[in-house]
């Protein structure tokens, strides 16, 4: 994404560039949501409790079917050799209009998928997805032997996971500055990097960070930082009073009080394994 | 220039009207031109504590839908002639208000010359507390010495720093002036309300001032007068301090510190 946006910078700056425009080959890294079941009810209701919360900004997102247990259908279920059996009567289709929906009522913006068969990949083209073949898709689409069929049916790993592929983009992002306080309700996310606030966080206000957090005054509301699941991430503060503290995930709530050692007092948050460390600053 | 001032507060019941009569009056009372409108279109309840409520024809409804003049709508105050009140319809609802309509109400009373628009917002976030504050060029900030009251504040001191016309147009922020209401430093002394520390502490908004708890306030209200013109009440001389600080004069607080009262005075009453 940020490819697309200093190209357009440098494009306006260059008047001399013949034409309007180029048509360039370009790698971005994007989400893929990988899935491992074709349940439509049992997907969305394992999204709506792991992802239904959002934060999400419309990212594009790759939809992966490579990992989808195929089941084949009455039909193909005794592939005789040399046919190909999911062209047409193959597995059920994965119900890709429902997956659009969801993603997008999530705040997620589907561009394409992967590893579908022909008829989802019909499917996604009505649906003005894209078919991002990586790899060579005809590897998935004819099970190499029957056997391994039949395997695919027992298995019943249903779990759904955001994969990010890693960033190539090494430029570090700018650090995102607030002056003013931040209000009961109001929510700040520092995209890909640090998050700066030099007024007071109330309750009931969210800093949200996919760096560190630093705020020069009380902390009452909630702060998450390595909010792209950076552990390495910290949240600093001149007074700790926080509703919510996460790093990379892993969180701490108001109901287990805040140790007196940090309490009302400048302090640090950290991750150290699994566990959130919470640190006095003198 | 005229000054639009929203009185707001999120929180309902922590006296947005009461200060909205007594602030507008107080300006009149100055010399100041003013008009006091009431937003809280459905439940018109500025008009009765400003003892106007038989002289109601015309309301802001009847003139954002361009179906009178302005002038027709507007009630001149009985005692001060500086003072105009537009009341709010009863019939309608909030989604009545349009921002295009309240936009051109407050630039004819612009052109109308007037001082100071004072702005009576409903309680809540929702259309009819945004369009009272859309326009705003300060605030008026209600809020009574208790947690869900603050908390209500600083949400709306958050709207007023994101969603009104100066926010989104990146002009000088919304001036906010906090003004805590139903104060009772008795009741903060035995640890039963928020202190004026424990509010600013949260809140971090200048204060303009306090207005103590007392029966005067209902009195006023259930004679049609503002509050303002109880002579001798401590809470006229609150709002009238409320005034002065707002026009830039320098008065200290006064009625926040606790009183010890005499067992004579608790036995025979006290005002």
């Amino acid at each position: 994404m940020t490819d697309t946006t200093r190209e357009s910078g440098g494009r306006n700056k260059s008047a001399s560039r013949a034409g309007t425009f180029e048509l360039k080959s370009r790698r971005f890294s994007l989400l893929g949501l990988v899935l491992h079941s074709a349940d439509m009810a049992e997907l969305s209701a394992d999204w709506a409790r792991r992802a239904g919360a959002g934060g999400f900004e419309h990212e594009p997102v790759v939809i992966d079917l490579s990992q989808v247990p195929r089941a084949p259908a009455a039909a193909a279920a005794e592939p005789v050799e040399g046919q190909a059996p999911l062209a047409l009567d193959g597995p059920a289709p994965v119900d890709l209009k429902a997956i659009v929906e969801l993603l997008r009522a999530s705040q997620l913006q589907p561009v394409a998928v992967a590893g579908a068969t022909p008829e989802e990949l019909a499917l996604a083209h009505e649906l003005g997805l894209a078919d991002a073949a990586e790899e060579p898709a005809a590897e998935r689409a004819v099970p190499a032997t029957p056997a391994e069929t039949v395997r695919e049916v027992v298995r019943e790993i249903t779990v759904e996971t955001i994969v990010e592929k890693p960033v190539p983009v090494a430029a570090p992002a700018p650090t995102l500055i607030v002056d003013k306080p931040l209000r009961s309700g109001q929510q700040v996310y520092a995209k890909g990097g640090d998050l700066v606030v030099l007024a007071v966080v109330s309750h009931g206000a969210e800093v949200i960070a996919d760096g560190s957090i630093h705020i020069y005054a009380p902390l009452r509301g909630k702060a998450i930082a390595g909010a792209r699941g950076d552990t390495s991430a910290r949240i600093y503060t001149r007074s700790l009073e926080a509703e919510l503290l996460a790093i990379a995930g892993i969180y701490r709530t108001a109901e287990n009080p805040l140790p007196a050692d940090v309490a009302g007092k400048p302090a640090q948050v950290y991750l150290q394994g699994e566990k959130l460390l919470l640190q006095p600053l003198s | 220039m005229t000054k639009i001032v929203v009185v707001t507060s999120g929180k309902g019941g922590v006296g947005k009207t009461t200060t909205s009569a007594s602030f507008a009056t107080g300006l009149a009372m100055r010399g100041h031109k003013t008009c006091v409108i009431d937003f809280d279109v459905g439940l018109r309840n500025l008009d009765l504590i400003m003892g106007v409520e038989r002289r109601v024809v015309y309301d802001l409804i009847n003139v954002i839908n361009d179906e009178i003049k302005l002038t027709q709508a507007l009630i001149k105050d009985k005692q001060l002639d500086k003072l105009y009140i537009l009341a709010a319809s009863q019939t309608r609802d909030k989604d009545a208000l349009k921002q295009e309509g309240v936009e051109r109400v407050l630039d004819e009373l612009k052109a109308m010359e007037f001082d100071y628009i004072v702005c009576d917002s409903p309680a809540g976030i929702e259309t009819g507390a945004l369009m009272a504050m859309h326009y705003a060029d300060e605030a008026l900030v209600v809020t009574n010495p208790e947690v869900s009251s603050v908390r209500d504040s600083d949400r709306i001191l958050g709207m007023l720093s994101s969603k009104t016309k100066r926010a989104i147009e990146g002009k000088e922020p919304v001036k906010e002036h906090l003004l805590i209401t139903r104060y009772n430093p008795n009741r903060v002394e035995g640890g039963q309300m928020l202190s004026l520390d424990d509010i600013h502490e949260i809140l971090r908004t200048p204060l303009i001032g306090v207005i103590p708890e007392s029966e005067s306030v209902l009195q006023a209200s259930n004679q049609g007068t503002p509050a303002i013109h109880l002579q001798g009440t401590d809470v006229a001389e609150a709002y009238k301090d409320v005034v002065a600080r707002f026009l830039g004069e320098d008065k200290p607080m006064r009625f926040t510190e606790a009183v010890k009262q005499s067992w004579f005075k608790r036995v025979f009453g006290a005002k």
